[in-house]
Parts: structure tokens; C-alpha cells; sequence
């Protein structure tokens, strides 16, 4: 125990002094990820509000019909009405990006509506990746038009508008706030944790096992009188912290770009903070410690098994698809926790951290996840042991 | 003390392996060392001369334990190393030409963690730190990081975490292969300084120049075998040419 502490207190020491590790341990996480979530909000939030108050160009032709829905065009705050348009050319004119839309009357809408038939309004637009925003701005328009059409139509028929509401439906969502946030976004929890343990564990794994063979310094700390067992240990607790570590501070840098991004509602804030109660931190931290147990075993056995540093990383940067796959699916509607998935490795996690943040879980599940990750943990830890042991594993390609 | 019997380590060969070595080769494995006994003795320089290749570094990994003998066995300080390999390292220092630092400590730091891999006392520990980095001159960058220091510095650094814990035996691999000719004599000073301590010493080279200055015992391997094994004056008496490195590649030849 007295040589694991003191391999362990080394290897701690020497990765707390590599900059590449502490980059993608601490920096990365704590600074750079809500450096991105708040640019990308703002930059979000500043391009929907530009589509709303974008001047649209609309093209009307109105064949003398519905004057009242011109008028209202014409007094509309962000239109700008052109007029004179040849139907026929109104894809062309949106196509050259001469006009955002075209909005066509039919020529016998007045007649039609006269007669109590639907009269026709065409709207030519360009679907886009400005949220839609001509669409649904136009659209807003021709339903406040119909509307009052509407009106119109039943108070001279002297009728009230409920006798066509046939059935009044209502909705009464028996998730609470919690539940429903907790399965919308609660899943993207374990995606940025999961990723950010995977990485913040790698680069240790790395320099701890392939950059000590590549240096020349394994060899010698094999004479050194203890078991090889207590050298794995040592390296694998400080793999293991590193990739906790750097989750917990993904998560922190996240609770602080939430707070940092004012667009966010601060009833939302709220919600937020309320579903992260000390129970819940301490559950998905639970979670957490076997599955970065199992990364840590993973990842010390391929890097222990390369020749150099850059063979490790060639070898290991693919499993951060391999690890990101589950973790997406986790995040997907229609996945959730049961008897099958529970026994899933990475995506139990996600899915059961999901659960947790919802205040869904069900106990059952919960033990399944544990035991699962438990055995899987154990099992890996055994191996990568095994493995360490090996010479040919240790000595290869020298 | 280091006795060796009938050592023989054989390895797996991958078939990538079995191709690089020609067609005529099938085997699925290869002996690194074969049947090789040796003895060395307090007091005295063992040197392992053999070409590269020849396995004088599994011979010396077995020694040190990293290695397991396929048969065969070894003795270091009465301490069977197969059976008690944790107890024989207690007894050993090991020290290879890539000077095994870490770049990202100090020097004390360094060597205290070797020191504490030895479960030496804090008094001894400090006694012989002072002692040796007086001798080594360290004491004037034992607080830098040892990325920061010449090949030299690293190089004396490498002979205080090896010699830290006053090991009986001393096993150095080609230690004087990647170095210049001023480093090289720190090693050769600490190799004769280890047989004046009377301490166990065993060293691989290829260099002559090192065989002919150091050896009071010598062993020549080719091809995991050994083609030498006696004392360095009987080699000098028997030599059939005018150097000891065309002696040396005279025997090699006719092995």
C-alpha cells in the first residue's frame, strides 16, 4: 500500500506538470467549453433576432381582391411591399434573391369569400436557415387575415364562433417541470460528461504507460523493488482522478456558462439549479467512478501495450467515437432505461444519469446500472493487471 | 553476487518476425539466451561483450527481474530472482545509456522517489543524498526540472537514483551507448568506484576501448550464447590476434 501511494504521488505530481493533460483536464473543460456555449448562444440569439427584424421583400398581387389584407401588408412594421409582380415570375424574382417572398390572391377570392367558399392565397417563399423566419412571419399575416375573416363571416350569419369548436380539447401533461427538462436535456448531462471523463483520462494513460516506455523510464522503474501490481495501481488511481476530475470541472463549466448567458430565462436558471440537489450530484458521481474505472483500465491497456506515445494516440483516438456513440444514443427520443439497456455499458450511464436528473429512476434499474459497471469495472481492472504483467506486452517492439 | 545456471530465455515470434528473418527460418519461437552460466563476484567488473543483437539485454533483464528465465536460474546475493525477484531488487541498482528520468521532476525529486521505492529511512535517505550529490555535484540544480538539464547533469542524476540506495549489485546495460566521451567517464568512474565499494558489478558494452579498462571478468555472447567466459587475462593470454576487437570478431566469426 506504502509503494502505491508513493507511484501514486509521483504520477499525480508529473501529470499535474504536463500542459497537454492539464489543457485537456482542466483549461478545456472549465474555460473553453463555456466560452463556446456562450458564443454559440449569443451568436444564436443575435441571428433570430436579425430574421425578426429582418425587412422582408414581399411580392403582392392582389388581381383587385382582398384590399383590406393589402392594407394591412402595406402597415405591417418590417415588410416591404412590392408591387406589380407577374405571378408566373415570382419563383424566378425569389431565386435571384430579388424578393424574400411572393404572396398571390386568387383572382376570384373576393367572389369566393362572398359566397362563403375558401378563397386562395399563394405563398411562394425559399425554405432557409434563418429559423424559417419569411414563413413564419407571412404566414402570422395570412392567419390574422383569415381571422377576421372569419369573424366577419359568422357575425353576418349571426352565429357564434364556438359552434364549429366541436370538441374542446385540454392538456394537462402530469410530468412535472423537473421530469420533463430532466428527459429533454438531461440526457446532454451525460453525453459532456462522458466525454469530457474519456478525454480528460486519455492523455495521462498515455504519458503514464507508452510515454514511460518511449522515455526509457518503465524499464528502470521495474527494478525497483515492487510489484508490478502497486505500478499499475499507482498509474490507475491517477488516471482514474484525472478523468473524474475533468468531468466534474465539465460540469462546472457548464453551470457557469448557464449563469453566464443571460438569454437564458431565469426561471429556467432555477429549474436547473433546484434538479441539482445534493443527492442527485452525488448519484451521478456514483455513476461516474466505474465508468471512468473502466475507461482508466482501457486505456492504460492499449497505451501499456503501444511502443510510443504516437502509436498510444493512433490507437486510442478512435474509441472516442466508439464512447460518443452511446452517449448520443442516450440523448435521442424513444431510449430508455430498462432490464436491456441497463446492462448497455457507457449508454446505462447516460440513460440512468437522465433518469436521476428527471427524478424518474427507478431503484431496480439503478442496482442493474451499478452492477453491470460494477463487474465491468472489476473485469477490466483484472485485465489491464493481467496485461501490465505480460512481457510481451511490456517489452514489445524492444 | 550473481550466479547464473543453464539460463535460457526463449520468446514467441510473430509471423512478421519469422518473415524478417528470411525464409529459412520457421521456427516459431527463438532462444534470446541459451544455456548461459556465469558467475560474478564481489569486488570485480563482469563485462558482457557481445554484438547487437547477441542478447546481452534480455541477459541483463533477467537478471534485474523484468524478465522471467523460460530455464534455467538465478542467484542474486544468495536471493533466488525467479523466486524472491522483489527481495533481489532490493539488492540491485540498474542503470541503462538512456538515462530513465523523468523530465518533469527534479533531481531530488527523483531520486527520492527511488529512494522511497526502496523504503529507505529519512535519515539514511538523507545521509546518502548528501553524499552522493556532494560527490556528483548536484546540490547546484537539484531544484530544476530535470527536462531543463544537459545530457550531463541528466546522466549524473541517472547514477543517484541507481546508486541511492547502496544496492549490492550494480547492472548497467550499454551505459556509456548514447553518450559523449566527458559523460561517459562519470560511468566509468562510478563502475570502478562500485568495484572499490567492492559491489557486485555486471555491465554490457560494445565499446573495446571500455573492455580493456574496466574488466576483471568477461564474457562474450553471439547469438544468446556464450562463446567467452573467463577471467580478462586469460582472454589477453589466448588472444590470437594483435587487438581485443579483432580477437573479438575473430570469435564472433567462428562461433
Amino acid at each position: 500500500m506504502k509503494h502505491f501511494v508513493t507511484v501514486f504521488r509521483k504520477e499525480l505530481i508529473d501529470t499535474i506538470r504536463d500542459r497537454r493533460t492539464l489543457f485537456f483536464m482542466v483549461i478545456f473543460p472549465l474555460v473553453l467549453v463555456p466560452l463556446i456555449l456562450t458564443i454559440v448562444t449569443k451568436i444564436q440569439t443575435s441571428s433570430m433576432r436579425k430574421a425578426e427584424e429582418k425587412i422582408i421583400r414581399v411580392g403582392l398581387v392582389t388581381n383587385g381582391n382582398a384590399v383590406d389584407f393589402a392594407n394591412d401588408l402595406m402597415r405591417s412594421h418590417g415588410l416591404r411591399i412590392v408591387d406589380g409582380i407577374v405571378p408566373d415570375s415570382a419563383e424566378s424574382f425569389i431565386n435571384r434573391d430579388s424578393l424574400d417572398a411572393v404572396i398571390v390572391v386568387g383572382r376570384d377570392f373576393d367572389s369566393e369569400v362572398a359566397q362563403l367558399r375558401s378563397g386562395t392565397i399563394r405563398l411562394y417563399y425559399k425554405s432557409s436557415d434563418d429559423y424559417d423566419m419569411v414563413k413564419r412571419r407571412l404566414t402570422a399575416e395570412i392567419d390574422q387575415f383569415e381571422k377576421s375573416l372569419r369573424a366577419n363571416r359568422f357575425k353576418k350569419l349571426n352565429l357564434d364562433e364556438a359552434i364549429v369548436k366541436v370538441v374542446q380539447r385540454e392538456d394537462h401533461d402530469v410530468a412535472s417541470a423537473k421530469e420533463r427538462f430532466g428527459k429533454a436535456v438531461g440526457g446532454m448531462i451525460p453525453y459532456f460528461f462522458v466525454i469530457f471523463c474519456f478525454m480528460g483520462a486519455m492523455y495521462p494513460a498515455i504519458d503514464l504507460a507508452a510515454g514511460e516506455k518511449e522515455r526509457g523510464t518503465m524499464e528502470t522503474l521495474l527494478t525497483a523493488p515492487v510489484s508490478r501490481f502497486q505500478i499499475l495501481l499507482g498509474k490507475f488511481a491517477v488516471v482514474v482522478l484525472a478523468g473524474i476530475l475533468s468531468a466534474v470541472v465539465s460540469l462546472l463549466g457548464m453551470y457557469l456558462a448557464v449563469r453566464q448567458v443571460q438569454e437564458i430565462p431565469r426561471e429556467l436558471i432555477q429549474l436547473i439549479m433546484s434538479m441539482l440537489d445534493f443527492q442527485t450530484v452525488v448519484m451521478v458521481l456514483s455513476l461516474l467512478l466505474p465508468v471512468t474505472v473502466f475507461f482508466a483500465a482501457v486505456l492504460l491497456s492499449l497505451s501499456v501495450f503501444a511502443k510510443s506515445y504516437k502509436e498510444a494516440q493512433s490507437m486510442i483516438s478512435p474509441l472516442s467515437i466508439v464512447v460518443i456513440l452511446p452517449a448520443m444514443i442516450a440523448v435521442m427520443p424513444g431510449f430508455a432505461l430498462d432490464p436491456i439497456t441497463a446492462m448497455i455499458p457507457i449508454l446505462n450511464v447516460a440513460l440512468a444519469t437522465k433518469e436521476i436528473i428527471a427524478g424518474t429512476i427507478k431503484g431496480l434499474l439503478l442496482l442493474e446500472v451499478y452492477g453491470t459497471m460494477f463487474v465491468l469495472a472489476s473485469v477490466s481492472m483484472w485485465g489491464c493487471a493481467k496485461w501490465f504483467e505480460r512481457e510481451g506486452t511490456i517489452f514489445r517492439g524492444t | 553476487m550473481i550466479a547464473i545456471e543453464h539460463l535460457t530465455k526463449t520468446f514467441k515470434i510473430s509471423r512478421q518476425q519469422r518473415r524478417d528473418m528470411g525464409p529459412g527460418f520457421t521456427s516459431t519461437t527463438v532462444d534470446a539466451v541459451h544455456d548461459v552460466s556465469f558467475t560474478c563476484n564481489p569486488g570485480r567488473v563482469f563485462t558482457l561483450l557481445g554484438p547487437n543483437g547477441a542478447g546481452k539485454t534480455t541477459a541483463l533483464r533477467l537478471i534485474a527481474t523484468m524478465l522471467q528465465p523460460t530455464t534455467g536460474s538465478i542467484t542474486v546475493m544468495g536471493v533466488n530472482v525467479v523466486k524472491e525477484p522483489v527481495e533481489a531488487r532490493k539488492r540491485m541498482g540498474f542503470l541503462t545509456g538512456n538515462t530513465g528520468l523523468y523530465d518533469r521532476l527534479t533531481p531530488d525529486e527523483m531520486v527520492k522517489y527511488y529512494a522511497d521505492l526502496h523504503d529507505m529511512d529519512a535519515t539514511t535517505y538523507k545521509r546518502r543524498r548528501d553524499e552522493i550529490f556532494t560527490l556528483l555535484g548536484i546540490h547546484e540544480f537539484a531544484k530544476q526540472r530535470i527536462a531543463k538539464l544537459s545530457s550531463g547533469m541528466k546522466q549524473k542524476v541517472s547514477i543517484a537514483r541507481t546508486i541511492i540506495h547502496d544496492p549490492d549489485v550494480v547492472v548497467f546495460d550499454e551505459p556509456t551507448a548514447a553518450l559523449d566521451v566527458i559523460t561517459s567517464r562519470s560511468i566509468i568512474q562510478l563502475i570502478k568506484n562500485c568495484r572499490a565499494q567492492n559491489k557486485t558489478v555486471i555491465f554490457s558494452t560494445h565499446r573495446m576501448g571500455e573492455v580493456s579498462l574496466l574488466s576483471d571478468d568477461l564474457a562474450i555472447i553471439h547469438h544468446g550464447s556464450l562463446i567467452f567466459n573467463g577471467t580478462f587475462k586469460v582472454f589477453q593470454n589466448q588472444m590470437q590476434t594483435d587487438s581485443i576487437e579483432d580477437e573479438f570478431v575473430r570469435l564472433v566469426e567462428a562461433a
